[in-house]
């Protein structure tokens, strides 16, 4: 049973983009060891189309075990990692009864792991000029999404002490390169702790959905929240939420 | 050979304060001119506390809680941390070794004193652990606001009550803290805590300890994690934040991390541990 963290997020969020462009070995802090990067790339991409394959529509629960290593400041540690996508349907009660062995396996995963994290797609309002907005979901469905996600940590993952909530494809909203300048870990002198980091992020990035974190936060079931932006377009950013976990849980 | 239990209520900052004795060895530097001692972790669950003060504490990050469940079932499930201090105190004082081995109980084992509950085996453990296989005990205390005063009064007058009928009346030692005496309100009383700390603001805990403990086994000390920025910059060295609703502090200045009289309950514990099994 995974003890480790869980990566989740609902479809086409790029979280099998962001798994495989972690396993690059163009890394700095956090590299994956297992498994690596060229069988990683031919089990998730399409050569042809040159795109990322979609995960099987037909399986309800998708996981796949990654051993990665970190470079903390007191040196390099280990954490183990599964991950799952969750079809929009998971949270349908008529899902839920007619696959029961499936949404009891992923309570099961979710229950025993260490920490989460919860992978969010960018919503129109914040998309740059220059991309198709229409290509995302606008503030309030976004907002109505995460509201089951909270339901979800509050009812069904009491036991879980972390939960990192990246917005990812931050290239698309905002300067990757000067956020990252602000927000990089470096092990002897960061500019920012990870109080401020999370600070910083979460009132730039997080408004629409300060108060269902604060309401996380005072859940009382001693579950720190920490949100991270990310971008397969900036190892930096990319890097971080890894980090975080990794000051926590590495063996 | 002292085996010493860390007890204090619920964030008052046991595992904290272990960490930083963990971390001190590498970082003597960064904590200052305590020179006059040296700390070595012994054991595999010391140095990972070490590595654990490095990149959380030093990160700005705090700890999360230690608690009942999960993983931590019974007291043995608990981590126990075994440090080594050599100390020379003064210049022509003889190098003197001290073993300090101790158990970071949950700060729901402190609160549940008054209301023993032996379902429970960590509760039952604890004292059976507290009151048969330790010489000394640091207690933390960390609330000096209106109230708490009453809390830890009961607290401690069950506590000397267990010491009593265990056996332990003659020979148990309490080193009682005020822990994060960086704090601005408390920091000016460091210097003689039993008069300017706990007289002022813990008066009856204070008595209740007084009246039920032999004076050669108690001694009460202030003590601060976290320390201040500077010896000319009394600021403390502490980012407040909220956890859980709770309030709860991260380190502010990692490079100016000098911890406040962080070793001195410990020497007394373990040394005089050490006089008692000798004689």
């Amino acid at each position: 049973m995974c003890m480790g963290v869980i990566y989740i997020g609902d479809r086409a969020t790029g979280k099998t983009h962001l798994a495989m462009e972690l396993a690059n070995r163009n890394c700095k802090y956090v590299k994956v060891i297992r498994p690596e990067y060229d069988a990683l790339k031919q089990l998730l991409y399409n050569e042809k189309e040159g795109t990322i394959k979609q995960t099987d529509g037909e399986q309800a629960i998708y996981n796949r075990d990654i051993e990665i290593q970190v470079e903390l400041p007191a040196g390099k540690k280990q954490i183990s990692l599964e991950w799952i996508d969750t079809p929009g349907e998971i949270w349908r009660s008529s899902w839920q009864s007619l696959m029961q062995a499936e949404w009891k396996k992923f309570l099961d995963t979710i229950c025993q792991s260490e920490g989460i994290i919860l992978i969010l797609p960018p919503y129109r309002e914040i998309i740059k000029p220059g991309h198709n907005p229409y290509d995302f979901i606008n503030k309030q469905q976004w907002c109505n999404r995460f509201n089951r996600w909270v339901d979800f940590f509050r009812q069904d993952c009491t036991k879980i002490k972390h939960l990192v909530i990246c917005l990812n494809k931050a290239d698309l909203f905002c300067d990757i390169d000067r956020e990252a300048a602000q927000l990089e870990f470096i092990p002897k002198g960061s500019r920012m702790n990870w109080e401020q980091r999370d600070a910083y992020v979460f009132q730039q990035y997080f408004k629409p959905i300060h108060s269902q974190i604060q309401q996380i936060n005072k859940s009382g079931s001693r579950l720190a929240v920490r949100c991270f932006i990310t971008s397969i377009k900036n190892r930096a950013l990319l890097e971080l939420p890894w980090i975080y976990l990794g000051s926590f849980l590495a063996k | 050979m002292g085996n010493i239990c860390v007890i204090g209520p619920r964030g008052s900052g046991k595992t904290t304060y272990l960490a930083a004795l963990a971390y001190w060895p590498d970082n003597r530097r960064t904590f200052g001119r305590a020179k006059n001692f040296d700390i070595k972790p012994q054991n595999p669950e010391s140095r990972e506390l070490a590595d654990k003060a490095e990149n959380i504490l030093c990160q700005g990050l705090d700890f999360q809680a230690t608690v009942i469940g999960q993983e931590i079932q019974t007291v043995y499930d608990l981590p126990h941390y075994s440090f080594r201090i050599d100390t020379k105190r003064y210049f022509f004082s003889k190098k003197e070794l001290i073993q300090v081995n101790v158990r970071d109980y949950p700060g729901e084992v402190f609160e549940k004193i008054i209301e023993p509950n032996f379902s429970n085996s960590i509760h039952e453990e604890f004292i059976k652990e507290c009151f048969t296989d330790v010489t000394g005990c640091l207690i933390l205390l960390t609330g000096w606001e209106k109230g708490t005063d009453d809390f830890y009064k009961k607290v401690m007058n069950q506590f000397v009550h267990l010491m009593d009928t265990n056996g332990r009346g003659e020979d148990l030692r309490l080193a009682v803290a005020i822990s994060k005496c960086e704090r601005g309100e408390i920091w000016s009383g460091r210097i003689d805590p039993e008069l300017d700390l706990f007289e002022v603001y813990l008066p009856k805990t204070r008595k209740i300890l007084r009246d039920g403990v032999l004076p050669k086994n108690l001694r009460f000390y202030a003590i601060s994690t976290f320390g201040v920025l500077g010896r000319n910059n009394p600021r403390p060295n502490r980012a407040d934040r909220l956890t859980d609703g709770e309030p709860a502090s991260v380190l502010r200045e990692p490079r100016h991390w000098r911890p406040y009289n962080m070793i001195e309950p410990l020497y007394w514990l373990g040394k005089e541990g050490k006089k008692v099994k000798k004689g």
